[in-house]
């Protein structure tokens, strides 16, 4: 059976690639998915970093001006939450960071030693570097000055002034931005899985075409069984994805220098599971079809959809929270959620439930096939 | 040895009955003829015989093996013609008998050796490279039986196999079935054109209504129509409507006409020529020829179905 179903597979992937337009089509497509990913997103230029703040001192003095300093700050955008507000918000990803000012702070600065000041984030020091050098720089200089003060109101008053007043030579350093190209890599990955569908299910429209043009049932009339060349047509499909993501990653590491923020080997196991969503969801959609043409027309009512609203296209963030629940029915939601997880510093235990999900995606969409294809009495008078 | 061996075969859609409990037997050697209209179940049985379908009772034997347990050996003894042309537009010839070939385990040396065999046997030795899309009608039938033989199969089923194409290739093609059938292969063969089954066919079945309603050699199956005769009336010019004007004179069973032929089927017991001409002159009809045949297989078949073949 081995050699019988290499044989269908050798022959399957010489008739695809001798027509050169499929080379465009299934490696070329999702390289423009990424250079699609970097048009549209690599221009968005460095992004605000967003600070919730929970102020707990009220209006004291120095913790009202610690605010409207920050507030000062180039690329930050300030939001007031409360405590809770800002663990949920962190979690989410749309806080990059938040800082409590507790009851006391204000004091603690004017006593020279600056206390009741939290800073969190959960994106790590790379994003929040440049906010908390700014931050402590201001509350060792005004808890200097109280120093100086030494209890006198007056004396820090005036240097207080001064400090305030003053103009300041800002010397700018740029850092490298991972939010921005994870999110670019992000939306290369979502235009990926497009492509990875849409070839997935033309493949698998070729066991309709081969029904059409009878050759099928010249091979199943043969010592080839119908599950033989079924899973030939599963592994040709397998083979052309897994070059797809090999290229797709390849262009975005080396030529875009888009890093995920994923390891290679984790981030092309992910990709392998989807595609086993892919080919299953095409199979499918194939013992559901009558057609190639039809196939072709439920795949297209099915992928581009799909891949809206599951944020292959733009983030799902931007969606309403309907639409948002309504792409947890869909596989790819749950493959970027997982990528949005490794990035966000998770760990492989953290995409457990992710890898489930997608794994049973695939073998739901396996049994519809199957059962489909079981039922079949159809030989579309082969003769 | 029976090459094939058909017991109690049936098969039913819901509950409508395609195949009802057919058994025949195909000798080695043989050529064997399948003859039966649209819908008359004949299809459904070559699909069982094929492994395409799944039989709903009876049994399939082909060399003495059961096809439900021992299907790859029947599969491996098998080839296929089918109606349909069953080829790949964007393989040449050559690779398209090098893959169905393939499909049965040859490969390397034996593979080249027998798809060069298989396409100089069917006259496309020269037009190995070339793509099917510029091959005639004929051309792309004669590739269809390649691809069906390379493997050297020990029973051949052509399903029309020369089905629209021109008289040269029709010949080349009757020529090739029976240069295999003299080269040790067994064949079933079914066609529309009576005149190609009555040349090659060794035996014959007839099915009708899922069921085989006679079943013998050519002399043996028109030995058993003695009560009707053909009359074939050609005529100079034909207006139409003249083959409805015969029906209700005594003993004509079935008038047809296809321009300005018209062919009677009648009882043999009637002699009602005379009246027939009588009526077609009445109405102002000229004619050019007059012919009583002799039984046919045609007629066989028009007095068994109460139909003609390509109804």
């Amino acid at each position: 059976m081995r050699k019988e179903l290499w044989f269908l597979v050798r022959t399957t992937l010489r008739r695809i690639f001798r027509n050169r337009s499929n080379w465009l089509i299934y490696l070329g497509l999702p390289v423009a998915g990424v250079v699609l990913a970097t048009v549209l997103y690599g221009s968005t230029g460095q992004p605000d970093l967003q600070v919730g703040i929970v102020n707990g001192d009220g209006n004291a003095r120095v913790a009202a001006d610690t605010v409207q300093f920050l507030g000062k700050l180039d690329h930050v955008k300030f939001a007031n939450v409360t405590e809770s507000e800002l663990r949920e918000q962190l979690a989410d990803g749309k806080l990059d960071t938040g800082l409590i000012l507790s009851a006391g702070y204000s004091d603690s600065v004017m006593a020279g030693k600056p206390d009741h000041i939290a800073l969190h984030s959960v994106k790590g020091a790379t994003v929040t570097a440049y906010f908390k050098s700014m931050l402590s720089s201001y509350v060792d200089n005004v808890s200097a000055m109280a120093r100086i003060a030494n209890g006198d109101t007056a004396t820090f008053d005036r240097l207080y002034g001064q400090y305030s007043g003053a103009g300041f030579k800002l010397t700018a350093q740029s850092v490298n931005d991972t939010s921005n190209t994870k999110e670019m890599s992000t939306q290369s990955i979502g235009f990926l899985l497009m492509f990875m569908l849409t070839s997935a299910g033309s493949l698998s429209e070729l066991i309709l075409k081969n029904r059409e043009n009878r050759t099928y049932f010249r091979i199943v009339s043969s010592p080839i069984s119908a599950k033989v060349y079924v899973l030939s047509n599963i592994i040709v499909n397998l083979i052309v994805m897994a070059g797809q993501i090999l290229i797709a990653l390849f262009f975005m590491r080396v030529v875009f220098h888009l890093s995920a923020g994923v390891p290679f080997a984790t981030m092309f196991g992910l990709l392998a599971l989807f595609a086993l969503v892919a080919v299953s969801l095409s199979l499918a959609v194939v013992s559901f079809a009558k057609s190639s043409s039809a196939a072709g027309a439920m795949q297209n009512f099915i992928v581009t959809p799909s891949c809206l609203v599951a944020g292959c296209f733009f983030p799902a963030s931007v969606m309403p929270e309907f639409m948002q629940r309504v792409s947890d029915f869909l596989p790819q939601s749950w493959l970027l959620a997982a990528l949005g997880k490794l990035q966000a510093n998770g760990g492989l235990a953290d995409i457990g439930l992710n890898f489930a999900v997608l794994l049973a995606f695939a073998a739901v969409f396996f049994l519809i096939a199957v059962y489909k294809f079981g039922r079949s009495d159809d030989t579309r008078n082969f003769v | 040895m029976n090459v094939l061996d058909i017991r109690g075969l049936t098969k039913k859609f819901g509950d409508f009955v395609a195949v009802d409990n057919i058994s025949f037997k195909v000798g080695e050697g043989e050529i064997f003829g399948f003859l039966g209209a649209n819908g008359a179940g004949k299809s459904t049985t070559i699909n069982m015989i094929c492994s395409l379908l799944q039989p709903s009772g009876g049994e399939i034997r082909i060399l003495d093996r059961d096809i439900k347990t021992q299907s790859r050996f029947a599969k491996q003894s098998l080839g296929i013609v089918p109606q349909d042309l069953a080829i790949y537009e964007d393989m040449t010839a050559y690779e398209n008998v090098s893959f169905f070939a393939g499909l049965y385990g040859l490969r390397g040396g034996q593979l080249k050796e027998r798809t060069e065999e298989a396409l100089a046997f069917v006259g496309l030795g020269d037009k190995a490279k070339s793509f099917p899309k510029t091959f005639s009608g004929g051309m792309k039938r004669r590739l269809n039986i390649a691809c069906a033989i390379a493997h050297k199969p020990k029973l051949i089923i052509m399903d029309e196999p020369t089905v629209g194409i021109d008289p040269q290739s029709r010949n080349y093609i009757l020529a090739s079935v029976r240069k295999l059938n003299e080269s040790g292969c067994t064949i079933i063969y079914t066609s529309h054109y009576m005149e190609e089954v009555e040349e090659i066919c060794s035996r014959i079945a007839i099915v009708d209504h899922g069921k085989i309603i006679a079943e013998g050699t050519k002399e043996q199956l028109t030995a058993t129509v003695t009560d009707v005769k053909d009359i074939v009336i050609e005529l100079k010019t034909a207006t139409g409507g003249e083959a409805e004007r015969l029906t209700g004179l005594p003993g004509v069973r079935k008038a047809s006409q296809e321009e300005n032929v018209i062919r009677i089927h009648s009882d043999a017991s009637v002699d009602n020529l005379n009246r027939i001409l009588k009526r077609l002159m009445e109405g102002d009809s000229e004619i050019r020829a007059v012919e009583e045949r002799e039984p046919n297989l045609e007629m066989v078949f028009l007095t068994l179905t109460g139909r003609n073949l390509r109804d």
